[in-house]
């Protein structure tokens, strides 16, 4: 990258303890599905109540987790807010679909339909803040959240921007989370989050969360070194990619001291973090993060949350994370300390 | 100093036409394609006017070269016949070869079909191939289909940012070329009529239940429609290697967000401003420069009063000639941006203005009004076409004659 690009400042609401005080990961227990459910924090001091009353959930963490990260990096209005979501709020889509039927379309509540819009959430982080520059939202799985960086990358790349808000936020309801189990995107039996990558099933466990980071070129702790996306690989493809990368970047994999990687114990698709695992050194320290938040297709954001967590303890120096999205969506992010 | 950022293939399916040529003899003989649906499930049916492809999902897949059309929604298919016409416009025999971003834009992916049997996924009792459909509840469905139909992998995303989504698709794609990532991004949307739509602005009250008049002062709405566009945008550089040949070029481009209200935007127009005050300066032409505006014109009572004072701020008393086309096509949404751009590509190349259907009295708030007639051999070499959507999303992109 010509100009640096640092990360100054983040926020999370996940499943873990991760939106204020010290992060310490911890294996939640499960009992009744697959599925780690965000743990929300208070919105009061972050949301008028008259808007709150009618902000649905995803909305709310979504500006919640956007805010406290501008305020964790003292900064008012970003140069851009750029963000990903897989669903948007499918509370609100779901909604509108029941009460299209139960009202047989007439004298419908619009709230829900303009809630389920995919951009509802950057609307409402620029109108609060008013920040009349650019705003894009990527609502694409595995990539909605990596467009999102790259695209903030880009405007910093091109000095449009200093700084951008970039962020990814999705959420799970009981309902959404039903109509997947019918195709097979969740463990059938109940699978602790501790046991599911030994698991030795098809399946993995369901997550949410919504994370945000503040980007931008005045140096800081940790740097965003560079990114990369790939369609579809074969693990051919996969392998001799992630070498090109590393030394795109100018770095040996004998460097790189902590891999933070998407393996979620799908017995489908894990042999990909394998193949990837084959071309760091076997030494290399490994996080598996989708044990803390589950997966969803924004989960990449809690990956590089975690990276970030890590390097700023001094822990390690130079960290690659790699993801993928049910073995469509591929993507490898460097950051370094 | 950036590259130049060409249009070197275009491919569309709206309500005037299942291709290009076919929507530009729409619009030269003034016909509109708004009427009752003929597909679309819903009590409003023969209440609200929409702008509807004339064909059947089973039509389009036959269209699309599709023999086993299950998993694929009407989105999707609509999108694969503008893709392949985009291509073969270009002359791309084979996507694949050069890698090639697909930047696509929707706002509910599959909902035109995945609403049908919405119940019967909810419901355990229920087994059958309409299982397929659960992925295309999502945008990413209609978007990965097109890509692995055609080759086009490079760089695979969606952006959803409403009304403005694939003038924001197009400017994402530039962006790409500019920044040396790809050599060709082909860009755009794609966009079924849904219940789910339809009722959503009908609760908002933003639908007229007669054709829609934008500028016009007696104006109560717009009409939803359905189509789907796409441009393939190319380097200077590759374009001219490979002996391309340019439509247009993407000069000038900016994304903006009102910060005003969640569906409204300023009454000043703030944002439709900006977007197209930097577009144009980012090309490098002056105000005068610019002959037409196809103007977002939705004919909602908030959209036109924004964007008309948004025309008379920034232009003055040398208001450009500016039409919207949405009495043609109805309001595309996600698809909007790219069918307006091609219009726009095919003004500079025919020379002719489009003109506003369904005019008949200025705005009061208005000192400016629309170009009602059709121009023919008018002088066309740069034209800004304006996107606006909820949640504040502005985009206004500037497509000039290429070389001039």
């Amino acid at each position: 990258m010509d100009i640096k690009c640092y990360i100054q400042a983040s926020a999370a609401i996940s499943p873990q303890q991760s939106f204020t005080g010290d992060y310490t990961p911890q294996l939640l227990p499960l009992t009744e599905r697959n599925l780690l459910r965000a743990q929300e924090p208070g919105y009061a001091g972050f949301i008028p109540p008259n808007s709150l009353r009618r902000m649905s959930r995803l909305l709310k963490m979504g500006l919640t987790s956007a805010l406290q990260c501008l305020r964790n990096g003292n900064a008012s209005v970003p140069g851009a807010i750029i963000t990903g979501t897989g669903r948007g709020s499918l509370q609100d889509t779901e909604k509108f679909l029941h009460d299209i039927r139960t009202y047989e379309e007439t004298a419908l509540n619009p709230t829900p339909f303009i809630q389920s819009t995919y951009n509802s959430v950057n609307g409402l982080v620029a109108l609060q803040q008013q920040c009349t520059d650019y705003n894009n939202t990527f609502v694409h799985r595995g990539f909605s959240f990596e467009h999102a960086l790259l695209d903030s990358i880009l405007q910093i790349q091109e000095g449009a921007a200093q700084s951008v808000l970039t962020g990814g936020f999705d959420e799970m309801t009981v309902e959404h989370h039903y109509i997947k189990s019918r195709i097979g995107y969740w463990k059938t039996a109940l699978t602790q989050p501790a046991d599911m990558l030994e698991s030795g099933t098809q399946g993995t466990v369901a997550g949410e969360g919504s994370v945000f980071f503040l980007i931008g070129t005045a140096p800081s702790a940790v740097e965003l070194k560079g990114m990369q996306m790939l369609y579809k690989p074969t693990p051919e493809q996969l392998s001799a990619s992630l070498t090109q990368f590393l030394a795109q970047q100018g770095v040996a994999p004998e460097e790189i001291d902590l891999l933070v990687s998407g393996r979620n114990g799908d017995t489908r698709f894990d042999h990909f973090y394998d193949v990837a695992e084959k071309v760091l050194p076997s030494s290399v320290e490994k996080i598996h993060f989708k044990q803390y938040c589950g997966e969803y297709d924004t989960a990449g954001a809690f990956g590089m949350w975690t990276v970030t967590q890590e390097l700023l303890s001094g822990r390690h120096k130079t960290a690659l994370l790699y993801n993928h999205f049910y073995g469509e969506q591929h993507t490898f992010v460097l950051l370094q300390a | 100093m950036a590259e130049r950022v060409l249009i070197t293939g275009i491919g569309m399916i709206s309500a005037i036409g299942n291709n290009v040529e076919e929507n530009f003899r729409s619009l030269r003989a003034q016909r509109s394609g708004i009427g009752y649906s003929q597909y679309v499930d819903t009590i409003h049916r023969n209440v609200l006017p929409v702008g509807e492809v004339k064909c059947s999902t089973a039509e389009l897949a036959e269209m699309a070269g599709i023999t086993d059309a299950t998993g694929f929604t009407r989105t999707t298919l609509l999108g694969l016949i503008a893709m392949q016409e985009a291509l073969l416009s270009a002359g791309i025999r084979d996507a694949a070869e050069t890698p090639t971003a697909f930047i696509n834009a929707s706002t509910v992916g599959g909902m035109c079909d995945t609403e049908k049997i919405y119940f019967d996924i909810l419901d355990p009792e229920k087994e059958g191939t309409f299982l397929q459909l659960i992925d295309a509840l999502d945008c990413a469905d209609c978007t990965q289909r097109i890509a692995d139909h055609t080759g086009l992998t490079a760089y695979v995303t969606t952006i959803s940012t409403a009304c403005s989504s694939s003038a924001n698709a197009l400017m994402y794609g530039a962006r790409l070329i500019r920044a040396g990532l790809v050599q060709r991004a082909v860009c755009g949307g794609t966009e079924a009529l849904t219940r789910f739509t339809i009722n959503g602005f009908n609760s908002l009250k933003n639908i007229d239940k007669r054709h829609c008049m934008p500028f016009d002062n007696d104006r109560n709405g717009l009409n939803l429609g359905e189509g789907a566009a796409y441009l393939v945008l190319e380097s200077e550089s590759f374009a001219q290697r490979r002996k391309a040949r340019p439509m247009a070029e993407l000069s000038g481009w900016c994304n903006t967000n009102e910060a005003f209200h969640p569906t409204s935007p300023s009454p000043e127009g703030d944002g439709a401003f900006e977007a197209m005050r930097k577009a144009i300066a980012m090309s490098g032409r002056t105000l005068e420069d610019v002959q037409y505006i196809n103007v977002h014109g939705t004919a909602t009572l908030n959209n036109d009063v924004s964007e008309g004072r948004a025309l008379e701020r920034l232009f003055g008393d040398n208001v450009p000639s500016f039409s919207s086309t949405k009495p043609f096509t109805g309001h595309t949404l996600a698809a909007a941006g790219a069918i307006e751009a091609i219009y726009s590509v095919l003004s500079i190349n025919r020379q002719m203005i489009w003109p506003n259907l369904n005019f008949n009295a200025r705005m009061e708030e208005l000192r400016i009004s629309p170009e009602t007639r059709l121009l023919e051999e008018s002088p066309v070499q740069n034209v800004v076409s304006n996107s606006f959507g909820f949640g504040g999303n502005n985009a206004s992109l500037v497509i000039s004659k290429y070389g001039y």
